[in-house]
């Protein structure tokens, strides 16, 4: 059943690749659905055979697979709580937005290509949250990466497309590396790198010190790739611009699924981040960084993507500042949270990109509400679920992981965390007002055209919307009268050592159920003073007041709209030194130094050659007159 | 009875023209029946050294030689009909693919 469930997108990613290629856009799309929501079946039948049997973890034994020495990798595949949920995220959301990409794709001219690439997609990140060790996870960690640069570059014919998918590629690798230091410092303290063996050797308590301090740097070296993939400081820059790729694209790839791998790898191992405090430390001051840095740029971003990209990545910070203070549930809750209702975002603002031509500069929107009264309703939903409004999903994810971090991490964290929630807020709405709300800005060619999408189009978008609205019930907190079921479905993942748990129990202990709810009312409060704002600045369209701002604070706006130039920042510091010496080691070093050497050494035969060859007059009698004269020569000197 | 010196001296001189003939004549036909007259030279000298030692080794080897010049013949001439056909010459001034 498991391999079934891997092997039905990679089926349909070969229909549509090879065998299929000019198919008419119907069977594509009919092709990869189908193997989507037979994956999705078997994922649902695994879940619930998985619950009933208790939601023990099961290795699935597959082939030998890397064998050398004493090393072996088998091909294994591993599914408990986590990963079972992983599989329901991928496969279920994955369907939907597969069913969505059919409308969008709509007025493309052939999309087995696209839906080639979207079903391959969804196998190698089914291998990368089943596999039992670490090089299986690696093998489906780079097949996302590949499928995420072949889909960002999707539309290849513009060169900008194409650069923003090389750059997504490269800065992977970049993390990339420190994965694979990770593996091999893996391999080289424990022996293995299968997750069960590990956990089971963690759990035995028969760590020396040396392990322990491997410990340190092992987990550093795993979160440098976790923050390739889910785009955290200091390698956060290829998000914003894979927003290049179709929308679906953005939504399934860069919002819901592969982007997360770096929250769900850490939390895969974190037996084994419990045991580096001080790794954890730097997860939670990176991720609250990169949650606060990217809700900053998402504030002026007048791209309807690009906001939602910078939001995107704070959330991201958020879910790694979860990890970092050792609340790998909460992170994964709002992962869960995250997946659905960013998904519907960006789906939502996929339809209003279709309905409005391809434009997507905000300004240039507005009243959309009018025309598109479902996408509308969706699309409110799905603010009103990330930016935390009582009740929906967002809610309660947020609130746990604010909750976790000032227990676990400190009041600084916590305000970090809950003025991110402030900012996310602003942002959000402000995205809804100039989009929805105020008087239409388009032209009027536009206008005519606006229209509300069809129904294999903003249906998932109705799907997504209910589940935005209550699957934050999965984790009502004990403080709210709920039981916290998400949190006790964690529990067995986690493995906490027994220092680490008692610290939890007392600090959780040390504050009250009333401080608790104070927090709480504060990022609630927060959240409404930041949305009235945003309503009352951008509710009629850009208010004037806000050219004033910029002009007042133009050092700021212009850092803030320049994404405080850290593009510029890289590409001056790493990028252009890299180009200058590669420039040098082509121009100088290779073409004069090494083709020089070797085009010497031909050109000095040539001479040498040119040299001794007057004797070759081809002359038949010429060369038969020097052999007899040789052996003249030869018989003369031997009688004599 | 006519002393061996004699046959060498004959079969010197006939190898002689053999070999001016082949470094000096230009067409390849006449260098092909030069190296005729050094074969046959050859076999002058194997023949009156077969009869000066009573042994019959070198009458065989002249077997041999006539068998191998026939070969020879053969193979050579039909690479003369070839190269006349494709240069249209069997000059050996105008065949000088060798030249460096």
């Amino acid at each position: 059943m498991i391999w079934m469930m891997i092997f039905f997108p990679l089926l349909g990613a070969f229909l549509n690749g090879l065998v299929f290629r000019k198919a008419p856009k119907g069977v594509s799309h009919a092709i990869a659905v189908g193997a989507m929501l037979a994956s999705f079946a078997c994922a649902v039948t695994l879940f619930m055979e998985m619950m009933a049997a208790g939601g023990e973890a099961k290795v699935i034994h597959g082939i030998p697979w890397i064998s050398a020495g004493g090393f072996s990798a088998p091909f294994n595949l591993i599914l408990d709580r986590l990963s079972g949920l992983m599989i329901l995220v991928v496969t279920g959301i994955g369907s939907l937005i597969h069913i969505y990409a059919g409308g969008y794709m709509h007025e493309e001219e052939r999309t087995s290509r696209f839906f080639s690439y979207l079903n391959l997609f969804v196998f190698m990140m089914l291998l990368l949250v089943l596999g039992d060790n670490m090089l299986v996870m690696f093998v489906g960690w780079e097949g996302v990466g590949l499928c995420s640069y072949l889909l960002i570059g999707y539309w290849f014919q513009d060169d900008a497309n194409a650069a923003a998918g090389m750059k997504a590629f490269i800065v992977n690798r970049i993390g990339d590396i420190g994965f694979l230091l990770g593996i091999f410092l893996t391999f080289k303290h424990f022996g293995t790198v299968s997750f069960s063996e590990l956990r089971e050797m963690v759990g035995s308590g028969a760590l020396d010190a040396v392990k322990l301090g491997a410990v340190g740097w092992i987990t550093l070296c795993l979160f440098i790739g976790a923050c390739g993939k889910s785009a955290q400081l200091p390698l956060y820059v290829w998000l914003p611009d894979a927003m290049a790729g179709p929308t679906p694209v953005s939504a399934l790839i860069h919002a819901a699924t592969m982007v997360t791998a770096g929250i769900y790898m850490m939390t895969r191992v974190n037996f084994l981040y419990y045991l580096a405090p001080s790794t954890l430390q730097v997860v939670a001051i990176v991720g609250g960084l990169t949650a606060f840095f990217a809700a900053t740029i998402a504030l002026v971003q007048n791209d309807i993507k690009k906001v939602l990209a910078y939001s995107t990545v704070s959330q991201l910070g958020y879910m790694v500042m979860a990890c970092g203070v050792g609340a790998f549930d909460a992170g994964v809750f709002h992962l869960l949270t995250h997946a659905c209702f960013k998904a519907l975002l960006f789906l939502g603002a996929g339809s209003v990109i279709v309905a409005m031509h391809h434009k997507q500069d905000m300004r240039d929107m507005g009243g959309l509400s009018k025309y598109m009264p479902i996408t509308h309703i969706v699309f409110l939903i799905g603010v009103l679920a990330i930016i935390g409004f009582p009740g929906l999903a967002g809610f309660f994810s947020k609130d746990e992981i604010l909750w976790k971090s000032f227990t676990g991490g400190g009041p600084v964290l916590w305000g970090v965390g809950a003025v991110t929630a402030g900012l996310t807020s602003f942002y959000m709405v402000r995205l809804l007002c100039l989009t929805f709300y105020g008087p239409n800005r388009s032209d009027h060619h536009t206008r005519e055209h606006l229209h509300e999408t069809p129904a294999m189009m903003w249906a998932p978008l109705v799907v997504l919307a209910i589940l935005s609205a209550t699957i934050g019930y999965l984790g009502v907190p004990e403080v709210l009268g709920g039981h916290n079921v998400f949190h006790h479905y964690m529990e067995p993942v986690l493995m906490m050592p027994a220092q680490v748990s008692e610290h939890w129990e007392s600090l959780s202990a040390h504050h009250s159920h009333e401080f608790e709810m104070g927090l709480m009312g504060a990022s609630v409060a927060i959240m409404f003073v930041a949305s009235g704002l945003a309503v009352s600045l951008y509710a009629r369209g850009p208010a004037a007041v806000l050219d004033n701002w910029a002009k007042k604070f133009h050092g700021a706006y212009e850092a803030l709209s320049n994404k405080y130039w850290i593009d510029e920042i890289y590409d001056s510091w790493i990028v252009q030194p890299l180009h200058d010496m590669s420039e040098f080691l082509w121009a100088i070093v290779d073409v004069r130094v090494v083709d020089g050497l070797v085009n010497g050494v031909g050109q000095v035969c040539n001479l040498a050659a040119g040299l001794a060859s007057f004797r070759m007059t081809g002359s038949v009698h010429r060369h038969g007159m020097v052999l007899v004269m040789g052996l003249v020569v030869l018989l003369v000197v031997l009688v004599v | 009875m006519i002393p061996v010196e004699n046959y060498f001296l004959l079969a010197s001189f006939v190898f002689l023209c053999g070999l001016s003939g082949v470094m000096f004549r230009r067409n390849l036909i006449m260098v092909l029946m030069s190296i005729e007259l050094m074969l046959n030279a050859v076999n002058i000298v194997f023949v009156a050294a077969s009869r000066q030692l009573a042994q019959v080794d070198g009458q065989i080897m002249v077997l041999f030689v006539i068998t191998v010049a026939a070969c020879e013949a053969a193979v050579g001439l039909a690479m003369v009909i070839a190269l006349f056909r494709r240069y249209g010459t069997v000059n050996t001034e105008f065949l000088r693919l060798l030249r460096g």
